[in-house]
C-alpha cells in the first residue's frame, strides 16, 4: 500500500508543478505546444526515474560532503543519454525542446527528489517516486500546454502518424486566438489561475477553508 | 587525509561509470545522428534550390560563410546556396540560404539552433524566412526589427536576438554572393 502511495503522491497530492512549485522555468518555457510538453515530460520521467534509482543504489557509498556534485554528475549523464537518444530516434522532438533539454540537468524537480527522497530511501520507493513525480510533471505540463495552445494559437499539436499531420485546428480560435497566452506573461497568468484552483481543491479535500 | 582520498576516489569512480555509460550510448546513436543531420541538410538544399540544378560544394569557412554551392539553370550559374553560421539567443545557429547572383534572397531555412521554443524557434517556420525573400539585391535586407512592417515586427516580437542573428547572417551571405557574381 505504501509503495502505491509513493507512486501516486506526485500526481495530485504533491504535484511538483502545482503544489510543490518546482521546475517552473521549463514549465513556462516548453508549454507552448502539447507535443513539446509530452516530449519534455517523457524525458523528465526517464531522467527522474533513472537518477532516483542510481542515487538510491549509491546512497550509502556517496560521501555527505560531495553528495550534490555526485547527484549532478549522475543527473547530467542521464540527460546526455536522453539528448543523444532523442536526437537519433525522435529528431523532431529533440529540435522542438531545444535549450530546455540540457536544462533538465538543473531542473529543481530532479535535484529536489534526489536530495529529499532518493538519497534517503530504498531503490523501489525511489523508482516509484521518480515515476509518480514524472507523471505528475507531465500531466501538469500537458494541461498548461493544452490550454495555452488551444486558446493562444487555436491549434493542438500532437505527433504526426500516417496521414495525420499531427496538428488539430480548433475552429473559431485559430482565426482569432488569445495571443497573450503564447507569451511568457500569459503563461504566468494561467499558472496563477491553475495554482489557485489546485490550492482550492487541496484545501477542500483536506476539509479546510477554501 | 584518508577521508579526502576516499571521497575523491568515490567521486572519480561515479564520474567514470557515468562517462562510460554516455560513451556506450554515444557509440550506438552517433551514426544515426550523423545520418539524420545529413538527410536534413540534403532536404534543406533541395528546398532552397528553387528547382535549379545544385552544383559542387566549395568550402569557405570564414566564420560566417561555411560553404557555397553554385545553382544553375542548365547553361549558366544563376545563383548560389550558402551555408551561414550566426548566433542567436540560445547560441550558435546554422542557416542555409539561396541567393540569385545579384545577392537577393531566393529562399532560406533555419537549420541547427537552440532558440527558445515558442519565441526564437519561430525562425524555423516557413513564413519567417519569407520576410527576407526577394530582398538583398536592389532593396536592402532588414537589419533590425524597425526595418520590418508592423505585422512582421509584431510576429518576431519577443525574439529580437534571434531576428538579429538571422538577418546579419543573411546580409553577410548576400554580400558574399555579390562578391562571387555570376562566374565560379
Amino acid at each position: 500500500m505504501s509503495h502505491m502511495k509513493e507512486l501516486t503522491k506526485g500526481i495530485f497530492k504533491e504535484n511538483p508543478t502545482f503544489i510543490i512549485m518546482l521546475g517552473m522555468c521549463p514549465t513556462l518555457g516548453v508549454s507552448t505546444q502539447v507535443s513539446n510538453a509530452i516530449g519534455m515530460g517523457a524525458s523528465v520521467i526517464f531522467v527522474l526515474t533513472c537518477s532516483n534509482i542510481f542515487i538510491s543504489l549509491l546512497r550509502k557509498v556517496i560521501p555527505e560532503s560531495v553528495r550534490i556534485p555526485c547527484y549532478i554528475v549522475i543527473i547530467a549523464s542521464f540527460v546526455t543519454i536522453v539528448e543523444m537518444v532523442l536526437h537519433a530516434f525522435v529528431p523532431s522532438v529533440y529540435e522542438a525542446l531545444g535549450v530546455y533539454l540540457p536544462l533538465i540537468v538543473v531542473n529543481c524537480i530532479i535535484l529536489g527528489r534526489a536530495e529529499a527522497f532518493a538519497g534517503k530511501n530504498g531503490v523501489l520507493d525511489s523508482a516509484l517516486d521518480g515515476i509518480g513525480m514524472g507523471i505528475g510533471f507531465t500531466l501538469s505540463l500537458s494541461l498548461i500546454a493544452l490550454i495555452r495552445e488551444t486558446l493562444g494559437a487555436g491549434t493542438i499539436t500532437l505527433f504526426p502518424v500516417g496521414s495525420f499531420s499531427g496538428v488539430i485546428t480548433v475552429p473559431g480560435l485559430s482565426e482569432s486566438p488569445v495571443r497573450v497566452l503564447t507569451l511568457a506573461a500569459g503563461a504566468l497568468l494561467l499558472m496563477g489561475y491553475l495554482k489557485a484552483f489546485f490550492q482550492w481543491k487541496t484545501a477542500r479535500s483536506n476539509g479546510g477553508e477554501a | 587525509m584518508t577521508r579526502y582520498i576516499r571521497t575523491a576516489v568515490i567521486l572519480f569512480l561515479i564520474s567514470a561509470i557515468c562517462t562510460a555509460l554516455c560513451a556506450v550510448v554515444n557509440e550506438v546513436t552517433a551514426p544515426r545522428i550523423a545520418e539524420n543531420v545529413e538527410k536534413e541538410r540534403i532536404s534543406a538544399l533541395e528546398d532552397v534550390a528553387s528547382g535549379l540544378a545544385i552544383g559542387e560544394e566549395v568550402q569557405v569557412g570564414d566564420g560566417t560563410v561555411n560553404y557555397y554551392i553554385p545553382l544553375s539553370d542548365g547553361s549558366a550559374t544563376t545563383g548560389y546556396i550558402v551555408e551561414l553560421s550566426s548566433s542567436g539567443y540560445g547560441g550558435a545557429m546554422t542557416i542555409i540560404a539561396s541567393y540569385s547572383t545579384d545577392g537577393s534572397v531566393l529562399a532560406a531555412k533555419m537549420m541547427a539552433n537552440s532558440e527558445t521554443p515558442g519565441l526564437g524557434k519561430k525562425a524555423e517556420e516557413p513564413w519567417y524566412m519569407e520576410m527576407f525573400t526577394g530582398l538583398g539585391g536592389d532593396s536592402l535586407l532588414p537589419a533590425s526589427k524597425s526595418d520590418l512592417s508592423a505585422d512582421d515586427g509584431a510576429a518576431v516580437s519577443g525574439a529580437s536576438i534571434t531576428f538579429g542573428g538571422v538577418s546579419s547572417a543573411l546580409i553577410a551571405g548576400s554580400e558574399f554572393v555579390k562578391g562571387l557574381g555570376g562566374a565560379v
